[in-house]
């Protein structure tokens, strides 16, 4: 890492962090994530000047291409996703001098090889100086293959070295059950130490989520209310549009749960409901995390409807286009008890939020795309103007994820005239209104944390496993109890009146993001 | 406002208003337009910007810069025109600039145009006062050269600043750079340049040649800086990115620069070299740098101007990368945006400010 005063030329520049040139290797170079992410993420920051001079990236997969033909996939990609698109032909000559592909199977040791030889070759014509980072970009399924056969070819060195460094990023699914958890990342910690691995939750590179932690830390009238004492409840959701599109073969053994709830939302909410860390740094910030998780209420024996609801969609229609069932998508099993839909109520029992309930939503073929946190504070300890007939509306704060983000807080103002009559009304604070640009792609930090060797916006194995050891039962009990369907809901809804009445129960209601 | 006049504003025409009632006008303004629209329009400002210009033309070219800057910074925007030599008199106007979001809504910033001739410009700085959004920061956008005799004036004008945005490029003597720091000196007015803004790609492209950590070792070795600018109409001014730049290094660096705009650098005296040339590219804007090194070895950036880009390289035994860095737009208002867009004063600049004079003050010499 070049701290800024080591380039004092560095100081006071956007780009005042760039990291050191690396060789940065893509396994599952040819699939979807690279052609839509990766590369254009990459190809966006070269753009920026964020990229080091030098950076290489060398893409590995089975698929047949020469280096200047992956070279020319890359760029038709990146024409269609990248952030700066069309390509800057100045731009891409000097990034794609660093581009390199090797042909060759994960289980293949020649290809690790040929992989090594490549890699040192750019140590020495371009300067990437032994540091490595490999991107696992394929199906959990290759953890194990991958990482073995990069330690039997001597291509990861040891942090506790003076060797260059060598980090490797993984993409979620972490597993699918604490099990099967706790088994990959046994499988990825016997080749890398806990401290070079970088777990990907693009959800944490998004600028609104890190905005949390500014909103609460960064701001002194929130923090005093940010407690049971003044916050009434806390509801999140993460509602898609769309169904299982092309992912339905790992949508039918996985469900929005193990999809959304487990990982995106948890972090949602262990950021939301956190303790302030002691400093911004990696270690910090994720001990906080894991404490609020390690908080959560367990759930209840037997799938009870009062604390969580499953729900599936059936036929509908969604933003004016008609939606045939989930059972009814292709690949999918006609009796499948997937959920497409959850919601739940959960405790984290600790000082702060002893019995303030968290209300958690995602799912599938809702009525429109959005990810939103609201607060919703206690109302006035005395009903001032009841005699006037004046109804008190509690004061809600919204976090809006995406899109069109943002913050909003509603308060009840009085409307002008002679009698006493009030209204809510909101204030509001939006990005695109505020700041205008367009906002870095979450990929794009991702990519760069990892090359400086931050981790913060990374989850932590015992993140993982304890959100896993949380959500177990529940996903265990849904998947024995086969004599209750799903709830089903028509999609373009809202979701099951289960769910509505999980909050009816409590005398409150669903806010409509 | 008459019947029909809020339309017009809102869709981006000066509409004249008393000057004692422009407050009230402005949200008579925003009320009809929320009663017609049903709640579309968002009003929105981030920055109070006052631009200050001395002409019709210029108090053109300042109104039509800061409509296009409001777009990615939400401003109040006040454009005083102020002419002492003119008749006494005082006139207002007020328009809104608005553009569409996400085609939703429409998402507004006011703009209010102040006229004053004769004595009444001494009415200008309260009336400017009152007219400032509480708990927005405000930015004083000086278009042109600095007045070089009315200092006193500036300073009535900068009381209620946060930030005296010129453009170096207009200046006329290195005593402007001087005025410039001084202000940053004396009062709580962080002054910003948009020439500076320019030289960030330059100052990109010079920092990306040395984060290798054996190229960076040479920085302590400059023994000479060769700039060549383009030559346009104002001698001064086409050097000052230039200086700018020099003055840059050795406040990075470390160097020591006397009175007189001799520099000094850990091995010794550092020449300055600095052409200003004709060329068929943009007068003002730097065109090509070259730094020598003690072991004789040079880096070059040179500019593309076809390709837009900065193409930069290095000799020497080291291993080394060329590099390509992007020009960016040098459009006023994006200038201003992106000056608007810093929210604190730049360190750098501050660093720089006290240099600059002494280094333009010894060229001028």
């Amino acid at each position: 890492l070049i701290e800024p005063e080591s380039n004092p030329l560095r100081e006071g520049l956007e780009q005042e962090r760039v990291p050191d040139s690396s060789c940065l290797v893509i396994f599952g170079a040819s699939g979807d994530l690279t052609m839509r992410k990766l590369l254009p993420g990459l190809y966006s920051l070269a753009h920026d000047g964020l990229l080091p001079s030098g950076q290489s990236i060398i893409g590995v997969a089975r698929t047949e291409y020469t280096d200047d033909q992956f070279r020319a996939a890359m760029k038709d990609a990146c024409n269609k996703f990248a952030r700066r698109r069309p390509v800057d032909d100045a731009i891409w000559e000097n990034f794609a001098k660093g581009l390199f592909y090797v042909q060759g199977s994960f289980d293949d040791p020649d290809a690790y090889e040929r992989v090594k030889k490549k890699a040192e070759e750019c140590d020495r014509d371009r300067g990437a100086g032994g540091r490595r980072i490999y991107y696992l970009a394929v199906a959990p399924s290759f953890f194990s293959v991958v990482s073995e056969m990069l330690a039997k070819s001597e291509m990861v060195n040891d942090p506790e070295t003076d060797a260059p460094y060598t980090r490797a990023i993984i993409e979620k699914p972490f597993g699918r059950d604490l099990a099967s958890a706790r088994e990959l990342n046994k499988i990825v910690v016997h080749t890398f130490r806990e401290r070079q691995v970088f777990r990907i939750d693009h959800y944490l590179g998004k600028e609104t989520v890190q905005n949390l932690l500014v909103l609460r830390f960064g701001n002194g009238i929130f923090e005093p209310f940010w407690n049971r004492q003044y916050i009434d409840h806390v509801q999140l959701t993460v509602a898609e549009t769309v169904g299982v599109e092309n992912r339905a073969g790992y949508f039918e053994t996985s469900g929005i749960a193990r999809d959304i709830v487990q990982n995106h939302l948890l972090q949602l909410v262990s950021l939301v409901a956190m303790e302030p860390p002691v400093e911004f740094e990696a270690n910090a910030v994720r001990d906080e995390k894991v404490k609020v998780l390690k908080a959560l209420r367990e759930f209840p024996k037997g799938c009870d409807d009062t604390v969580a609801v499953r729900g599936q969609y059936v036929e509908g229609s969604v933003l004016g286009e008609k939606s045939a069932a989930y059972r009814k998508e292709p690949n999918v099993n006609p009796q499948s008890d997937v959920d497409t839909y959850a919601a739940m109520k959960v405790f984290i029992d600790n000082w702060r939020w002893a019995d303030v309930p968290f209300y958690l939503r995602a799912g599938k073929r809702m009525p429109k795309r959005v990810t939103d946190i609201s607060i919703h504070f206690r109302t006035a300890p005395y009903p001032l103007f009841q005699k006037s007939g004046v109804k008190i509306h509690a004061n809600v704060l919204a976090i809006r994820i995406q899109p069109d983000e943002g913050i909003s807080l509603k308060f009840d103002s009085k409307v002008p005239g002679p009698s006493l009559k009030t209204a809510p009304v909101t204030m509001e604070f939006r990005y695109a209104t505020s700041f205008g640009a367009e906002p870095p792609e979450a990929y794009e930090r991702l990519l760069l944390e990892t090359m400086l060797g931050d981790s913060t916006l990374f989850a932590r194995r015992d993140e993982v496993e304890t959100a896993w050891e949380w959500i177990d039962p529940l996903l265990q009990c849904w998947e024995s109890d086969t004599k209750n369907e799903p709830h089903f809901y028509p999609a373009g809804s809202w979701g099951p009146e289960a769910a509505d009445q999980l909050l009816e129960r409590d005398g409150r209601r669903w806010r409509r993001p | 406002l008459k019947a029909g006049e809020a339309e017009r504003a809102t869709a981006g025409e000066d509409v004249a208003v008393d000057y004692s009632t422009i407050e009230k006008s402005l949200a008579q303004l925003w009320r009809s337009e929320n009663e017609q629209a049903e709640g579309a329009v968002i009003r929105a400002a981030l920055w109070n910007v006052v631009a200050h210009t001395s002409s019709p033309a210029l108090q053109t070219h300042a109104a039509e810069t800061l409509s296009k800057a409001a777009v990615l910074v939400p401003q109040r925007t006040i454009v005083i025109r102020s002419e002492p030599d003119s008749q006494s008199e005082m006139t207002a106007w007020i328009s809104a600039n608005c553009h569409m979001l996400g085609g939703k809504k429409q998402v507004c910033s006011e703009e209010v145009t102040i006229v004053a001739g004769g004595d009444h410009i001494h009415q200008v700085a309260p009336l400017v006062s009152a007219l400032l959004l509480p708990d927005m920061p405000v930015a004083m956008w000086w278009v042109g050269d600095l007045p070089n005799e009315h200092e006193a004036y500036i300073e009535t004008l900068l009381e209620s600043a946060d930030r005296l945005i010129v453009d170096s490029s207009y200046f006329d003597r290195a005593a402007d750079f001087a005025l410039v720091a001084r202000i940053a000196r004396q009062t709580a007015t962080a002054p910003a340049d948009l020439n500076w803004v320019r030289l960030e790609e330059w100052r990109m492209a010079t920092a990306a040649l040395f984060d290798p950590a054996n190229v960076r070792a040479r920085l302590r070795g400059i023994r000479k800086v060769s700039i060549t600018a383009v030559a346009g109409e104002n001698a001064f001014g086409d050097a000052t990115e230039a200086f700018l730049y020099a003055a840059w290094l050795s406040a990075q660096l470390g160097h020591n620069v006397s009175d007189e705009g001799k520099v000094e650098g850990a091995a010794g005296p550092i020449g300055h070299e600095l052409r200003v040339e004709k060329r068929d590219q943009r007068s003002g804007s730097l065109a090509e740098i070259a730094i020598l090194f003690d072991d004789g070895s040079t880096a070059t950036l040179l500019r593309d101007e076809d390709r837009q880009v900065i193409n930069t390289s290095i000799d020497g035994a080291t291993q080394t990368f060329d590099l390509v860095t992007r020009m960016q737009s040098r459009r006023i208002d994006d200038l201003i945006v992106r000056q608007l867009k810093r929210v604190h004063a730049d360190p750098v600049f501050m660093k720089v400010l006290p240099i600059v004079s002494r280094i333009a003050g010894g060229f001028a010499a």
